[in-house]
């Protein structure tokens, strides 16, 4: 019986998972007339292919690093020194994970863009012609993604410090090693499977960023501009071919974080209490420190602000000036009354619950089946649940968008391209490893004793299941719907490719109102946006 | 555990409230018009046609054809209004469209109607050398394609990205179409491009982002289609433009029905009164747009079309060419000349 359910949970993920990615590679070897190797070759031959994808390739390492350097030091500094403020400062820190991908990219727009507050008040400040850089190209996307990637290496981190036992460092101490050999010798190396999670985080999502590259871009382009561009031109083998070399090099990727972070965490088996945080007691150092806390947080706030402020912006109320002239809640005032308005907003927040609803009990399941099962199944289901990590959203929508264009049931295909069904069915393929991850390294942490007992008084298994698991492992539960929620709300690589009238999210009406110059009201969905993301992460973060 | 029953129960709720309407039958449009021509379209059709529910996608023309066609076998879309007519042409070919004659058909010239029915021309787009009026007067303005490629105006060119505009691969055809005339080969046309790349400061992703460009003089000048540039300095802004002096491209801007629409009698009422004589001088008057209708009496037109009619020189452009190699042209300068180009020596 326990065998069956696991035969076809692994069925399942094979057919939502590995399914549509296999169509992809298959489709980009097939012509009218059958079997081909000609855009193969094509993107072979074709330089230009191989710049884009080494493009890709460097620009999400460096990431890595960029984001690796900011967001370490932060951790250290948060957790390891007191200093007044230091509660609130570290939460603020972490706000960059509420500005969804494109609602972050067009704040940075309007704050250091060509035309943004920041270059005009430069321009105007040093009396310049014009404005003194352009955001544009490699460099651009790198700050996006560093500013909105080290919240990773940021939360990581610090979770990592706060389960170090302070008894090893202070062995470590005892025996006469010098400070920063205890960093190098001990500290990291517990750090390393946090480390090595952000690392992996910070390149996939860099892997398949889009919107960064595709407002930014400019000439620079990226794999996942790519895509777009072949499908919009009508070549549907290249941007297939396109697609599965991508999903190649992210493959590639996971399997090489993992070995570097190991499979498991360093077992850390003792009683100790994490460090304290250590009081600045110099008057000087601890301003300082303060200060440098203050302003840094405002300077990663600057985009939310910025946000906040262009959405008080009336229609063509911003130009030349520096700043917009008048101000006016007109935005929020139609986007709540105009019924076509909110709607975008309403289909964002049900399909993104949905889709919640439906990972978190997948999560349940598969958590279950791993933590039950000795051998054998177990590897194959914690990999399958992997295996979106793989796949950036651009090559997901096109995946599923070629899976469920073609009515064949006998082989688990349906038309569903065009319905309601089909962005929601994505985002929770897309958040199936960010909320199963969660589930079950928190299922992993408790006692099935408990559950057992439960069996043992004679409760169902819906009864355990509802009774003790879920509320052992809530904390676990919210965490990883959390995430998956404010995914799916922000979503715009997938949800571009896959939209309808009826199920146009947020993202997509942004781009709308961008289309039509209505900086306000982009501006003003985008701050919604901020808002309902805060407020899941609010609730995912409650312990 | 009631809790999340209690949350599933509204999200249900939710979706089906979100799936019924009001009870009036939605029409579908994908269209490149922008919103201030579909918003007023919206309103004037709805209020003849009060059962009618006119809901509107705004997109390039290009990414029209690209959903359409992703959507082939489920639909979404019941009309397709607005691109150029080639795009309707390959669109027509790969069985995406539903022919339909609208009542209109005969007083809208040859040129205008689609082989086979498919599609037909509601109006004519001059493609124009657009500038910023603050910054120059119309003389000091580039007259024809090639003053583009001077000096002067290195670095002060802004383009819309051409992949996901009709409007742009149409001129950039004409500058392929014009090698192929006078040497036999496209070299030369790819010169040209490769210089005006050069000399191009940046592809903004949207008409409305050129325009910012153009208006806050990150650029000075563009090459656009009339009716936008028109519309925009009826609003006040700084924008004027040259009708090119060795001829220009006049896309014929087409409607269709697409293929599969389940609201076929409705689809084929908007194409019916888009082509009217009311809606035609409507777009005329409010939107800039040149009707395509050759029996609209001249003293009911603006001053602006008979102007732009006596000045227009009209390239002769070989759509069924564009229609064939224009995929492969645009593939090629987006790998090989995008951000590549010299600036003029």
């Amino acid at each position: 019986m326990k065998r069956r359910t696991g035969l076809i949970l692994v069925g399942f993920l094979l057919w939502i998972v590995v399914y549509p990615i296999a169509i992809v590679i298959l489709e980009s070897f097939r012509d009218a007339e059958g079997w081909t190797v000609t855009p193969l070759i094509g993107f072979v031959r074709e330089p230009s292919e191989w710049s884009a994808l080494w493009n890709s390739v460097w620009i999400s390492l460096a990431s890595v690093v960029s984001a690796a350097v900011v967001g370490i030091p932060l951790a250290f500094v948060f957790e390891k020194l007191e200093f007044p403020g230091r509660r609130i400062l570290g939460a603020l820190v972490a706000l960059p994970a509420v500005l969804p991908p494109l609602v972050g990219v067009i704040a940075f727009l309007f704050l250091y863009g060509e035309s943004g507050f920041v270059a005009r008040i430069i321009t105007e400040v040093l009396d310049l012609d014009e404005s003194p850089w352009r955001l544009r190209g490699a460099g651009a996307i790198l700050l996006v993604h560093s500013y909105s990637m080290y919240v990773y290496f940021y939360l990581f981190t610090r979770a990592g410090l706060a389960k170090i036992d302070s008894s090893m460092t202070e062995a470590a101490q005892s025996l006469g090693s010098p400070g920063f050999s205890i960093f190098r010798r001990v500290t990291l190396p517990l750090l390393k499977p946090q480390l090595g999670a952000a690392a992996l985080l910070a390149f996939m999502t860099s892997l398949g960023s889009f919107s960064a590259p595709y407002i930014f871009g400019g000439g620079f382009r990226v794999m996942t501009t790519r895509i777009v561009t072949s499908k919009l031109n009508g070549d549907m083998p290249a941007a297939l071919i396109e697609a599965t070399w991508l999903a190649a090099v992210a493959l590639l990727g996971l399997v090489m974080f993992r070995r570097f972070s190991g499979s498991r965490s360093v077992a850390v088996m003792s009683k100790g209490m994490a460090a304290r945080a250590a009081t600045i007691r110099q008057p000087m150092a601890r301003w300082g420190a303060t200060t440098i806390g203050w302003l840094f947080a405002a300077f990663l706030l600057l985009p939310h602000i910025t946000l906040v402020l262009v959405s008080f912006v009336p229609l063509n109320g911003w130009s030349t000036e520096i700043l917009p002239s008048s101000y006016t809640i007109a935005n929020y005032i139609t986007l709540l009354h105009e019924p076509e308005r909110l709607r975008p907003l309403w289909n964002s927040i049900w399909m993104a619950g949905v889709s919640t609803i439906l990972v978190l009990t997948l999560s349940l399941w598969a958590a279950r089946e791993i933590v039950q099962r000795k051998v054998r199944l177990r590897g194959t289901i914690e990999s399958l649940l992997n295996v979106p990590w793989a796949v950036p959203g651009t090559v997901l929508a096109v995946a599923l968008a070629t899976m469920f264009s073609v009515s064949a049931p006998w082989v688990g295909r349906w038309v569903l391209v065009g319905t309601v069904v089909i962005l929601p069915l994505a985002y929770f393929v897309r958040n199936i490893p960010v909320a199963c991850g969660a589930v079950v390294a928190g299922l992993r942490q408790i006692d099935p004793s408990l559950s057992e007992a439960a069996a043992s008084l004679g409760a169902s298994k819906m009864r355990t299941l509802w009774r003790v698991t879920v509320p052992l492992i809530r904390p676990a539960l919210l965490a990883g719907g959390a995430l998956a929620f404010v995914t799916a709300a922000g979503d715009f690589v997938t949800s571009v490719v896959l939209y309808t009238f009826e199920t146009r999210p947020v993202s997509i009406e942004i781009l709308g109102a961008l289309r039509a110059y209505d900086l306000g009201m982009a501006a003003a969905y985008g701050v919604v946006l901020m808002f309902v993301s805060a407020a899941a992460m609010v609730v995912g973060t409650r312990r | 555990m009631s809790k999340k029953i209690a949350l599933v129960a509204m999200v249900l709720v939710s979706v089906t409230a979100v799936s019924c309407g009001d009870g009036r039958t939605p029409l579908v449009i994908y269209s490149p018009h922008g919103r201030d021509l579909l918003q007023r379209a919206e309103e004037i059709f709805e209020a003849q046609n009060p059962s009618v529910d006119v809901r509107w996608l705004d997109m390039g023309s290009q990414d029209v054809f690209d959903r359409v066609r992703s959507e082939r076998v489920n639909p979404q879309a019941d009309v397709w209004y607005g691109g150029p007519s080639n795009l309707f042409a390959r669109a027509a070919a790969e069985s995406l469209l539903h022919a339909y004659r609208p009542v209109w058909a005969d007083a809208v010239p040859e040129r205008a109607r689609g082989a086979g029915d498919f599609f037909f021309a509601v109006f004519e787009t001059p493609l124009v050398i657009a500038f910023n009026s603050v910054a120059l007067t119309r003389a000091e303005a580039p007259q024809d394609w090639d003053d583009v490629l001077r000096p002067e105006w290195n670095d002060k060119v802004v383009i819309r990205d051409p992949i996901a505009s009709g409007t742009m691969r149409s001129i950039f055809g004409m500058i392929m179409q014009r090698s192929l005339r006078e040497s036999g080969n496209t070299e030369s046309g790819i010169a040209w491009l490769r210089r005006l790349d050069g000399q191009t400061r940046e592809y903004p992703i949207n008409p409305a982002l050129l325009h910012q460009k153009l208006i806050r003089q990150e650029g000075l000048i563009t090459l656009w289609g009339l009716p936008d540039i028109l519309v925009e300095s009826s609003k006040g802004r700084p924008l004027d433009y040259v009708l090119p002096t060795s001829g220009t491209p006049v896309i014929e801007d087409a409607i269709a029905v697409v293929r599969g629409t389940d609201n076929l009698a409705i689809a084929q009422r908007f194409v019916d009164w888009v082509g009217s004589v009311d809606a035609q001088l409507f777009a005329a008057r409010e939107v800039f747009r040149l009707p395509s209708r050759t029996d609209l009496p001249e003293d009911s037109l603006p001053a602006w079309v008979l102007d732009v009619r006596s000045h227009l020189v009209v390239e002769e452009m070989d759509w069924l060419l564009l229609a064939d190699s224009g995929a492969a042209w645009m593939n090629y300068w987006d790998r090989n000349i995008r951000g590549s180009g010299a600036p003029a020596d």
